[in-house]
């Protein structure tokens, strides 16, 4: 089976993690569209490592989740305490720093 | 094209379907609202947007989330190692000690900090 | 299917030796982890900051003696020395060991900053407690007991490790493991700051935020171009293209994302917004830390991907790379003229720098190494790395030491009339800033002398015009905070230089010392940079 329609879904759920990274203004939903980026990225190490016929993709989308999930226990630690400063997870609110 | 028409058609269901239950759940359904049912649902926390100084953030949700991801990420590594174990040998086994050790060491960490407590 | 048949297992070969600097940062770091769990509270600071300044010294002394051990390399005329290791997932060339030298020393003096206590009166800049609300009696409780959080100590040294596994990467993998395990250590130590914390909680999560989008744009990057070629490895990619046996599209998609997540990480423009509010929030000593350490380690990986790896399809990228740079510098230097705060400042001067080396990168000349005296884009890259990182830690040391109640007074106004309340630190801040505007005999001069010949000499010649015009626009304001320091009156009660310990001392006087060296007598560390040779391929 060609691993053309994997890739496309796996590009779609990139697009839309990278939109929703843009668009959303609650920091815990930004996190989530950036996982969800993280993942149409195994989706298409997966396919591609069906399609070139070697395990590298598969080792590598593990990778990824380690990685990833590391990356959840930072992000959450960081924007708990910011929501328990400010009672507000919005990236709108927190504005202290510009020019 | 061909290929896509299967994946076409299911959406069309599935949209025609979702209209139809929410038009249907509207016209049918009885309507008697109390404050739970309006609360938006959050895995069992309080909704976000909270009443200024109103209501306390159960912050150990968050941190038993954290504890369980690392743990449980763990497994990934282990499971792609048992299945191939028989031909790594003894190689193999000291690796896995290594890696547990260093994850090990996080959890020492934890633990000698109280995150395994639950008050 | 054949997909799942497994060959017959091979043990992985490693060098442990080769290896061995990389191996004792990791080692240290998680005995520091050991020693946060079981260590007596009041012992800890001690115990830490020592533990990690003796681990960096051994790993200097190991990557010194694996450097002086390595065997020139079979495939010789390319000027590279050194092999790859780890079952090809690590370069130990002669870049890679350049660059895990001065990171171990940079990170050593920015060790120094951090475990500095004398200017919060007998406790490090770092929170006592970060999980005690701002402002609420639990934090002004853990400052009263002297709590301090210790942990910086292992997380800076996993940062160092995870840059020199990122500079030293020979497969996309391994660079992306490296990039995160620095990454993620960093965007905690920037929320941790004693004063300011809220500004400070801010700048973490900003930066969380846009260095996790760009490490996903990053991964997709790597799942494009592993597609095009079937393989992580840099060597495979560059064979791959070399033969063109994929499909160009994948190529080119992955290369321009790969290309996102790596010049974000040198915040080279458009990618840089996170710059100036991260550099501004964090602690100083880590800013410090980050403008020295992380510049020149996604540096090293940036020129290593791109030229080893993406190295056949430089028609694709090299116009790209000359517009960055184009808008890098131009960013940097002309919004650095509004800013207030030095802090601020110093970010966007960081911007301007990237957008300097970038046109060395652009031009990418390699040349005959060995017999001339030229300098390839590398060895210049690597030596303005170095000039710059020791200007820059001294100089952000300098803003830690001018205060007042509130803590670092980083509002320019405040530094009005520094002169004439310390003429030393005053002056010294003028010595990095003349360095950093690139005047004659300082180090500044010397490293930008160095990019702009290899970009000349690579083709770049526009590049380089553009980017003398914006020195010049830039030297303005590094000019105006002199004339401020020297020839304003302070405003109102003026600043304070608060006496540092000896920590803060020694990092102001060795990056002093360093900006002079270099700027008179470059020779010996151009040389080192010159004996590095090239990526080993």
């Amino acid at each position: 089976m060609s691993p053309t329609p994997f890739l496309v879904l796996s590009a779609l759920l990139f697009s839309i993690g990278a939109i929703g990274v843009l668009v959303r203004r609650n920091a815990i939903v930004v996190f989530m569209c950036i996982e969800l980026m993280l993942n149409a990225g195994n989706l298409a190490f997966v396919s591609f490592a069906r399609q070139v016929g070697n395990l590298d993709g598969q080792v590598a989308a593990f990778f990824v989740m380690v990685v990833a999930a590391a990356e959840v226990v930072v992000g959450l630690a960081i924007i708990v305490t910011i929501y328990r400063t400010r009672r507000s997870a919005s990236v709108d609110d927190a504005s202290l720093l510009k020019y | 094209m061909n290929l896509y028409l299967p994946i076409v058609f299911l959406g069309i269901l599935a949209a025609a379907f979702a209209v139809f239950s929410v038009v249907a759940s509207s016209m049918l359904g009885p309507r008697r609202y109390n404050r739970a049912k309006l609360d938006s649902y959050e895995c069992g926390i309080q909704p976000t947007p909270q009443p200024v100084g109103g209501g306390r953030f159960p912050v150990k949700y968050y941190i038993t989330a954290m504890m369980f991801i690392v743990f449980d990420i763990e497994i990934i590594f282990l499971y792609p190692w048992a299945v191939y174990f028989d031909s790594m040998k003894t190689f193999g086994l000291i690796e896995m000690v290594l890696f547990i050790a260093t994850v090990f060491v996080a959890y020492a960490y934890v633990w000698r900090r109280g995150g395994l407590e639950w008050e | 299917m054949t997909l799942l048949a497994a060959p017959a297992f091979q043990a992985p070969n490693l060098a442990y030796g080769r290896l061995s600097p990389l191996l004792i940062i990791f080692g240290v770091a998680l005995v520091g982890v050991v020693v946060e769990a079981f260590a007596p509270r009041e012992l800890r600071y001690q115990i830490q900051s020592l533990l990690a300044l003796a681990g960096l010294v051994v790993a200097f002394i190991s990557d010194v003696l694996v450097a002086s051990s390595s065997p020139f390399s079979s495939s010789a005329g390319t000027g590279a020395f050194g092999g790859i290791e780890a079952q090809g997932a690590i370069a130990v060339d002669g870049p890679a060991m350049f660059v895990w030298g001065i990171l171990l020393v940079m990170t050593l003096v920015s060790v120094l900053l951090v475990a500095e206590r004398r200017l919060e009166g007998g406790l490090t800049a770092f929170a006592g407690q970060a999980s005690a609300l701002p402002g609420t009696e639990a934090e002004r409780e853990a400052s009263a007991r002297g709590i301090e959080h210790t942990e910086v100590f292992p997380l800076v040294m996993f940062a160092v490790g995870g840059m020199m596994l990122f500079a030293s990467a020979n497969d996309f993998l391994t660079m992306f493991v490296g990039l995160e395990v620095f990454s993620l250590p960093l965007y905690l130590l920037c929320g941790l700051a004693r004063r300011r914390r809220l500004i400070s909680q801010e700048a973490a999560m900003k930066y969380f935020l846009l260095g996790a989008f760009s490490s996903a744009i990053f991964v997709y990057g790597i799942a494009m171009v592993y597609g095009f070629a079937g393989s992580f490895t840099f060597a495979d990619v560059d064979n791959a293209i070399s033969s063109r046996v994929g499909a160009d599209g994948l190529l080119l998609l992955g290369m321009g994302l790969m290309g996102v997540g790596l010049l974000f990480k040198v915040s080279a423009a458009p990618f840089h917004s996170w710059t100036p509010d991260v550099y501004q929030g964090a602690p100083t000593a880590i800013t410090a830390f980050m403008s020295a350490c992380t510049k020149l380690a996604a540096f090293a990986a940036l020129l290593r991907v791109f030229y080893v790896a993406l190295g056949g399809a430089r028609w694709d990228w090299q116009p790209v790379v000359w517009i960055v740079a184009i808008i890098t510098m131009a960013v940097g230097s002309v919004i650095a003229i509004t800013q207030t705060d030095i802090k601020r400042l110093l970010a966007y001067s960081t911007i301007a720098h990237t957008g300097f080396l970038l046109t060395a990168f652009a031009g990418a000349y390699q040349g005959t190494i060995v017999l001339t005296n030229q300098v390839s884009s590398l060895q210049a890259v690597l030596f303005y790395l170095v000039a710059y990182g020791f200007s820059s830690i001294g100089a952000f040391a300098v803003v830690t030491m001018v205060r007042d109640s509130s803590g670092e007074a980083t509002h320019l106004s405040r530094w009005a009339g520094l002169g004439k309340e310390s003429p030393v630190v005053a002056g010294a801040m003028a010595l990095f800033l003349l360095s950093f505007a690139g005047i004659p005999l300082t180090s500044g001069f010397t490293s930008k002398w160095a990019v702009f010949t290899a970009a000349w000499e690579g083709g770049a010649w526009p590049l380089v015009i553009v980017a003398v015009v914006m020195s010049l626009v830039a030297a303005f304001f590094y000019i105006r905070i002199i004339v401020l320091m020297f020839f304003s009156d302070p405003v109102g009660e003026g600043p304070t230089v608060v006496l540092p310990s000896m920590l803060t001392s020694a990092v102001v006087t060795v990056g002093a010392a360093v900006t002079i060296l270099l700027g008179v007598v470059p020779q010996p560390v151009l040389e080192l940079a010159r004996h590095a040779g090239e990526f080993v391929r």
